[in-house]
């Protein structure tokens, strides 16, 4: 669903991507972790097309993301650190206008409600303009476009860093909810933890090349946390 | 796609504070505005109307008098004013618009209200066409300065283009937005303009002419939507949105308030004018040039005498004395067609020079085409003073034709009413629509220019957009 293939990015002396070959299939929450500046935001942006490969290709569902950016976007949500939304419409304004952009102008009030209720926004949250909405419910507003969408795959960046525990926790069991589903999702991130709970491999990154990948379910969290230190150490 | 993102631009503007407060400020601006203008027009059409009766009765009712007092006696002729008018004053506070028809005489018009004006009332006076050309612009560049640098700031833009939407959908929903709003601050305004004139029109709206003001709206129009494409541009292409600001607002304050001046400067320095007392002076030397009209009396003299086969004046079956005034006026004709025609050659070159400066400054282009759609131009000026002065030349030419034909030598001569009477009344077309257009066809193609440039700049900056 998800492929990059010999993809790197470089800036004049700096490399911020160095050859990277990944396959992210459907079902699969692929977490990439890594220092600050290993190059996990580069990928996503990449694969988003907001910034120009210098070698190598991106495709999201077979098409390639430079040579065909809209149509590769058609299968694809993106939820950043924070969910920005505009903060003079409600909940159900922003999702209502985000579907539509995103191809899908014909739902109902009650669909819409509903795809709230799926990622557990409170009640009563969605005719509220989003302004006076938390960090955790501005993701799930996030996750909530990602299913009005339909998307098949998901590109997350870090969307937990600044979350309470049990808000972190409510996102993590929606992302169970997606690859079960079968939707494809790569995850950059900081959090040792919640890669070992919802990841189904993790690879880890180091001055923009991918040197390790594992399947989450070969290690105890400690084990991870200690693959990831020694990678880290030099 | 794009009227779904135009309809969310429209909502949040709708739910901003600031641009409500803007929004009534400028609806208020150009509803006084326009109040202003309509008092004005109303009152000055009013006061024209009654003064050209009695202008035209006081004529008439003459008493027996020589023709020649009458020719002195003159008339007034009063520059008939356009319903636009009130939307765009133009030059008339500063050329005036009435005229002083008498003998031996081309005068300058009177009644200039700008003569009247103290320096400050020179900013104090807001015209409709202020609020277009001025207020407008400003509150578009506020509305629209930050449309794409926002969404960027506030990291929107970047979640919005992970949908797939197109940058040029964007930048089309977003420029159909900020019309749909600057529609329906205007909408109020238009209105009340439309009712105003269905008011203060004789004959009701269809006696205006509806082309002009047709043409008028859309000028503006393509106007606006040059600024909001420019503005848009600005902003998909700068870093951010104080730079955007700055850049925008820099444009706006040389564009709407200092081109103006720069280009009456740099046209007054091109083309310089004589002042008022060396303009005189140079006519009063050319007037009593007394060579010149003694040559051309000797002339018409001989002319005269070999046409009634007699060989002195006092043999003539005609009043000589009818003749040789008639001859003075021809002579006075022709210095005032070289000195008018000279000052006033000068004035549409400088002219010129504005419509030129709209390839720099698009507000020149749209200030030259709003006045001339109004009728308040400097060419629909001359238009008018010219034909108010062969009607006056047209009144000498009937008084001494009179003199020379009914004056007996040694007789003190009286015409009556029946000669009053048979001067016509000044009976005045304001040039056409097309007329007006033949003269700034310039300024529309650099304004059409302007405006297709400006578009095409911003769906190439849109196209280039980046997310952050």
């Amino acid at each position: 669903m998800l492929q990059a293939t010999n993809l790197s990015k470089r800036y004049q002396d700096l490399i911020a991507l160095n050859a990277l070959n990944l396959t992210v299939r459907p079902g699969e929450v692929f977490c990439l972790l890594g220092a600050n500046g290993a190059g996990k935001t580069t990928t996503i942006n990449l694969f988003l097309n907001f910034i120009e490969p210098t070698t190598g290709t991106a495709t999201i569902n077979g098409v390639d993301v430079t040579k065909q950016p809209l149509e590769s976007k058609k299968h694809v949500a993106y939820i950043p650190e924070t969910v920005m939304l505009y903060r003079n419409l409600s909940g159900l304004e922003n999702l209502e206008y985000f579907a539509a952009l995103a191809g899908r102008p014909d739902y109902h009030r009650d669909q819409l409600l509903d795809f709230f209720k799926r990622v557990g926004l409170p009640d009563g949250a969605a005719d509220r303009r989003v302004g006076t909405y938390s960090k955790g419910m501005r993701q799930k507003v996030g996750i909530a476009i990602a299913l009005a969408k339909g998307a098949k795959a998901l590109l997350l960046d870090e969307p937990t860093s600044g979350l309470d525990p049990k808000a972190s926790n409510e996102f993590s069991d929606l992302l169970r909810q997606l690859s079960a589903d079968g939707v494809a999702v790569l995850m950059a991130t900081h959090d040792l933890f919640r890669a070992k709970e919802s990841g189904t491999r993790v690879g880890i990154m180091k001055h923009g090349s991918l040197v390790a990948v594992h399947d989450t379910g070969e290690f105890s969290h400690a084990d991870l946390e200690r693959i990831y230190l020694e990678h880290m150490h030099d | 796609m794009i009227s779904r993102i135009a309809r969310k631009e429209l909502t949040e503007m709708f739910r901003d504070g600031r641009f409500r407060l803007l929004a009534g400020m400028v609806l208020a601006i150009s509803l006084l505005s326009l109040a202003a203008g309509w008092k004005n027009y109303s009152a000055l059409s009013q006061q024209h109307a009654t003064a050209q009766v009695a202008t035209r009765s006081q004529w008439l009712a003459q008493d027996k008098k020589n023709p020649h007092s009458a020719a002195h006696y003159g008339v007034y002729a009063f520059k008939p004013k356009s319903q636009l008018a009130m939307v765009d004053t133009g030059v008339d506070p500063y050329v005036g618009v009435a005229v002083w028809l008498e003998a031996h005489k081309q005068n300058d018009f009177k009644f200039r209200p700008a003569q009247d004006r103290t320096a400050v009332q020179r900013f104090g006076e807001m015209t409709g066409a202020e609020v277009l050309q001025v207020f407008l612009p400003l509150f578009i560049v506020l509305m629209t300065f930050s449309a794409f640098t926002g969404e960027r700031e506030q990291g929107t833009l970047r979640q919005v283009l992970s949908l797939g939407v197109s940058r040029r959908d964007l930048a089309l929903g977003k420029a159909l937005g900020v019309t749909a709003a600057l529609g329906l601050v205007l909408l109020p305004a238009t209105v009340f303009a439309v009712l105003a004139l269905a008011w203060s029109a004789e004959g009701g709206l269809v006696s205006s002419d509806p082309a002009r003001a047709v043409l008028l709206a859309l000028v503006y129009l393509a106007y606006f939507a040059l600024l909001i494409a420019l503005s848009l541009a600005v902003s998909a292409r700068v870093r951010s949105s104080r730079v955007a600001l700055v850049a925008l607002l820099t444009f706006w304050f040389a564009n709407s308030l200092v081109a103006g001046r720069a280009a009456s400067d740099l046209a007054g320095w091109l083309y310089p004018t004589p002042s008022a007392i060396e303009f005189q002076k140079a006519m009063d030397a050319d007037l009593n040039n007394e060579n010149d009209m003694k040559i051309r009396l000797d002339k018409r003299r001989a002319e005269v005498l070999k046409q009634y086969q007699v060989d002195n004046v006092d043999a003539l079956p005609i009043a000589f004395s009818g003749v040789s005034m008639q001859e003075g006026e021809e002579h006075g004709n022709e210095v005032f067609d070289k000195h008018y025609g000279q000052l006033f050659d000068r004035y549409e070159q400088q002219n010129r020079v504005y419509q030129i400066g709209g390839v720099l400054a698009p507000m020149l282009s749209v200030r030259a085409l709003s006045m001339g759609l109004s009728g308040t131009d400097f060419a629909q000026h001359r238009h008018f003073a010219v034909a108010a002065e062969d009607y006056r030349r047209g009144i000498q030419r009937s008084m001494n034709g009179d003199i020379a034909a009914n004056q007996k030598k040694g007789q003190v001569y009286l015409a009556d009413q029946s000669l009053w009477a048979s001067v016509p009344d000044l009976d005045y077309a304001a040039p056409s629509t097309s007329w007006v257009l033949g003269n700034y066809l310039a300024s529309l193609l650099v304004l059409a220019l302007w405006t297709c440039a400006a578009m095409g700049f911003m769906v190439r900056s849109a196209s280039t957009l980046r997310a952050d």
